[in-house]
């Protein structure tokens, strides 16, 4: 009996709770109900002044590209009377999760990405066409063939990046145009390493496979996966001149962190890697340079570039495309992007106000005018995990026969055409 | 006087149910606005069970093993339960998307024919009294055409755009009577509204608003009045407006004239992964050698970990040795750093030509006369460096486990044996270790199973190399079968095979399934073979 009185209150307590909980707007209206018999004819009648709650666009952006964004969305924000809500983000998790939040439903609107999720994207219906229209013509065409899949432009590229080659200014004056020099240069500075570069990475290595002629896949109109160029005469010439760099201690065997350091303890003369690293390289006095040519080839990086996307689930395709083109696009913002965050500007405008005032971004912008953009079809993923193996057997110079298969890899070239073959077979595997 | 009656407890619970209730009956509506059925099935079911249990008193047990269970359900048997369902789909890079989100995204795209492609013109939108939006676009001084904007629906209901070139006045543009001319800020305002409309201009042809723009006048581009394309839901089928061809389903996508439409979707596919996976010659070659690898690795790991912990706890379990706790302290330190960041440690440690391993072994290998080791590059220097480290970071769990095993077993045990003459090595393997396995067994196929899934530690060492020359997939000697699934998922032909690498991860969860009955069968046997001394 006792308990049942007692069941009874909780329940009323219970059912109150949840009246607070899913009530809340009822109670509001009811609040609100006298004010609006009060004056309804007026309301009705000025339909202009009850502007509808401001339009919202969520931003995605990696965490330095969303500090250098926040400040300046103020101004759109207030001429648009839009709330701009800038998200920082994970960089490697934009690229996953607007493929898992939009088709949720709580996506972004725009997202900041690399141009080689594109194809990515592309193919899994993520990511709307961006028609750059008269922007277009300001943007250097490597950025816009970057951010290209099937025939449609998917972003508007705001910075690219490329490698090129570090040197120790206190040592040498300059980076040499060929190899040969490069390395008398580290014989004369009596370094203990020459030039460093991680030897298990296709990224940094792909100027030593691509410069004389070879490929990934052909990218006349688009890049072709049918079309693999890692083992054609171009692409077996510059493995084999890896291999005689390797074999003469131009390039050691080492990573990242290890050309990293070398390099600031200056036992390193050169540093083969991207314009992200210049405040570690500013632990020596510096300066850059093009990569050494290749038999009078000029070394082709693969070219990276960061471009601002609509996502196909944003409720306010317009509204996106407003935002990145009549925002985003104008040379102040990127300017003042580039000012809290230094990229190589992707525009010619951007371009020739920082050519000026920045020499080095220079040197990485002309580095990467010799390269090609990274391919952004998603059969890139089948790529580089067989060319960061072949690279490795050469930079390691593991070469020997492998007792499981029996297949023999006994010089350089037999490790990029077996790159190419593992390439070609992931491809038609599916 | 009821109120007095009322124990803390009871309170308390009644405060925990009323709010939990309350968050339930808030979440409902919720899952409803998503129509996201299984959802809110989930939150009834739950909802119900919780109430039952905790309002009636015929079941005590299950308030305490209820909420153990609900999280158990979440976070182990929900996520196996996807993962296999995962496993049956096509899930991969093109087919990611259900086929209404894929029907949709395709339905959103409009065309240009090409002689109309790039042109751009400015565009004003008028709003009349009735809050209709007409648009204004200026295609050039002759074409100044301006009109109601419609949706989709009325695009070949409505009347056609007619030329007003008397709305400029020297250029400039001066709205009609009775029209409100939007600024930026109010088209912005209406953002949502005017990416449906579109201003007609002749049958195929109309205007439609693509960049507002908030500092000068917005930009409008033309396109085709039909959308790209349009579903056909009797045949299933896609029509393609431009080239007028019809794109049938071809298993899990469009397809128009031999080239797939993508996006495509995902579908079921019953049992296609796992055939794929046992039949394709590339994917089973590496297995052999990784499914070999794994087991070895595993094993090897807990073997040597155990071995070191164990013998460390036996010398320290000493009685009076002076510092004992530092020394244990000292010994459980490597434990006390995150794996991630030792195995990142020691990868430079390992480094051939300028790691400190190689450095402090040089002396010895000139000594005896030896090449250095070229740690991680080579199968063998790679497997032993994988299990070193391993040892390195699992030891310690071993000494923590095997000390406190090692108090427990009754000291007169030891003394009876030496009184009966056993020596030490003798009551070590007769009395102390037998009982250590009844204590410590199920430990070790625990820790067996971890190691058998220890993808951090060859993912952030060795990254599963050196690469095996001469397969046909990317695959190193010491991929163990998570890392290989890993390079699986990412590194397919055509980006991500989510379906594919989840069905190894079901092959994994079954072999992991079938070591660890066997072992705990074993393990019953040990406890009832020692559980009476």
């Amino acid at each position: 009996m006792k308990t049942n009185k007692l069941r009874f209150i909780v329940f009323l307590l219970m059912f109150s709770l949840v009246a607070v909980a899913c009530g809340g707007d009822t109670a509001d209206d009811a609040a609100e109900a006298p004010d609006t018999t009060e004056a309804p004819q007026e309301t009705l009648a000025a339909p202009a002044t009850t502007a509808p709650p401001p339009e919202v666009i969520v931003v995605w952006a990696e965490e330095k590209v969303a500090e250098a964004l926040n400040p300046l969305v103020g101004a759109y924000e207030a001429a648009a009377g839009v709330d701009v809500e800038v998200v920082a983000y994970d960089f490697g998790a934009i690229r996953t999760d607007v493929q898992t939040a939009g088709p949720a439903g709580e996506g972004p609107d725009v997202f900041l990405g690399a141009h080689d999720w594109v194809g990515e994207l592309a193919a899994n219906g993520v990511v709307s066409p961006l028609d750059l229209g008269s922007v277009a013509s300001d943007i250097f065409e490597v950025g816009v063939t970057a951010f290209s899949y099937a025939g449609e432009v998917y972003g508007f590229p705001y910075a690219t990046e490329a490698i090129a080659m570090y040197y120790n200014a206190d040592l040498v004056d300059s980076v040499p145009t060929t190899w040969e020099e490069a390395k008398a240069a580290c014989d004369a500075a009596g370094t203990e390493f020459c030039v460093g570069t991680p030897s298990n990475d296709a990224y940094h290595n792909h100027p030593f496979v691509a410069s004389a002629g070879g490929y990934v896949f052909a990218s006349e109109g688009g890049f072709d996966a049918s079309d693999v160029g890692l083992d054609n005469a171009g692409a077996i010439a510059s493995a084999d001149y890896l291999d005689g760099l390797v074999k003469n201690g131009t390039v050691t065997n080492t990573d990242y962190g290890g050309a990293l350091s070398n390099f600031q303890e200056g036992r390193a003369l050169f540093w083969m890697t991207g314009p992200w690293a210049r405040n570690d390289a500013s632990a020596v006095n510096y300066g850059v340079g093009l990569i050494p040519q290749f038999d009078g080839n000029p070394a082709t990086p693969f070219v990276g570039v960061r471009g601002a996307m609509v996502s196909s689930f944003s409720e306010k395709q317009v509204l996106a495309q407003s935002f990145i083109l009549d925002f985003f696009a104008t040379v102040e913002v990127q300017q003042a992007m580039y000012e809290s965050d230094p990229r190589l500007p992707a525009t010619k405008s951007l371009f020739a106000i920082v050519e000026a005032a920045d020499p080095i971004a220079a040197q990485f912008a002309a580095s990467a005018s010799n390269g090609i953009p990274m391919p952004n079809i998603p059969e890139m993923g089948s790529v580089w995990g067989p060319m960061a193996d072949a690279l490795n057997v050469i930079r390691t110079q593991a070469y020997g026969t492998n007792e499981e298969t029996g297949v023999t890899i006994s010089n350089a070239s037999d490790a990029v055409k077996l790159a190419a073959e593992q390439i070609r077979n992931a491809i038609a595997g599916g | 006087m009821i109120y007095l009656s009322m124990t803390l407890s009871k309170i308390l619970r009644y405060i925990f149910l009323a709010v939990f209730n309350a968050l339930i009956v808030y979440s409902i509506p919720l899952t409803l606005a998503y129509e996201s059925w299984f959802f809110l099935s989930l939150i009834v079911v739950v909802g119900l069970l919780v109430n039952f249990v905790y309002f009636t008193e015929k079941f005590q047990p299950m308030k305490w093993i209820l909420p153990g269970m609900i999280f158990m359900l979440s976070f182990v048997v929900f996520p196996a339960v996807y993962n296999t369902y995962v496993s049956f789909t096509n899930w991969s890079t093109g087919h990611i998307l259900t086929k209404t989100q894929a029907i949709n995204v395709l339905e959103d795209r409009v065309y240009t024919p090409e002689d109309q492609k790039g042109i751009e013109f400015e565009i004003y939108i008028l709003q009349d009294s009735n809050l209709n939006f007409y648009y204004v676009a200026y295609l050039d001084v002759q074409n100044i055409l301006f009109g109601k904007a419609v949706t989709n629906d009325e695009i070949f209901s409505t009347s056609l755009a007619t030329h007003e070139p008397s709305l400029f006045n020297n250029g400039e543009f001066v709205p009609p009577d009775g029209f409100n001319l939007l600024t930026g800020k109010e088209q912005v305002a209406n953002s949502s509204s005017l990416q449906e409309l579109s201003l007609v201009i002749d049958k195929n042809t109309r205007a439609q608003l693509y960049k507002i723009s908030v500092f000068g006048a917005s930009t409008g581009r033309l396109s085709s009045t039909s959308q790209l394309y349009t579903y056909d839901d009797v045949n299933d089928s896609l029509v393609n407006n431009a080239t007028n061809t019809i794109c049938p389903v071809v298993k899990d996508n469009f397809e128009c004239e031999g080239t797939e439409i993508e996006p495509g979707w995902r579908v079921f596919v019953g049992g296609e992964n796992y055939r794929k996976l046992f039949s394709s010659q590339r994917i089973r070659g590496p297995l052999n050698v990784v499914a070999k690898w794994t087991f070895q690795f595993a094993l090897l790991s807990v073997l040597l970990s155990f071995a070191v912990g164990l013998f460390l706890s036996m010398i320290l379990n000493k009685d009076g040795l002076k510092f004992q706790r530092i020394y244990r302290a000292i010994f459980i330190l490597p434990y006390a750093i995150p794996a991630f960041v030792s195995a990142l440690v020691w990868k430079g440690l390992l480094n051939p030509d300028y790691g400190l391993i190689n450095t402090w072994l040089g002396p010895i290998y000139d000594l005896i006369d030896m090449e250095p080791v070229k740690w991680l590059t080579t199968k063998e220097s790679a497997r032993t460096a994988v299990l070193l480290v391993n040892t390195w970071l699992g030891f310690p769990y071993m000494f923590l486990i095997t000390t406190g095993a090692l108090q427990s077993i009754p000291r007169e045990l030891i003394e009876a044996a030496k009184v009966d003459g056993a020596n030490g090595l003798q009551s070590f393997w007769r009395i102390t270790f037998p009982l250590l396995m009844v204590s410590i067994s199920p430990l070790l196929i625990g820790s067996f199973a971890y190691n058998f899934n220890n993808f951090t530690l060859i993912f952030l060492l060795s990254g599963g190399g050196p690469p095996i020359v001469g397969s046909d997939v990317s695959v190193g000697w010491t991929d163990i079968l998570i890392s290989f699934t890993y390079k699986l998922a990412i590194s397919g032909g055509r980006g991500n095979l989510f379906g594919l690498a989840s069905s190894v991860t079901i092959i994994i969860f079954a072999l992991v399934l079938i070591i660890s009955a066997i072992s705990f069968r074993y393990t019953k046997r040990l406890e009832r073979v020692y559980g009476n001394i």
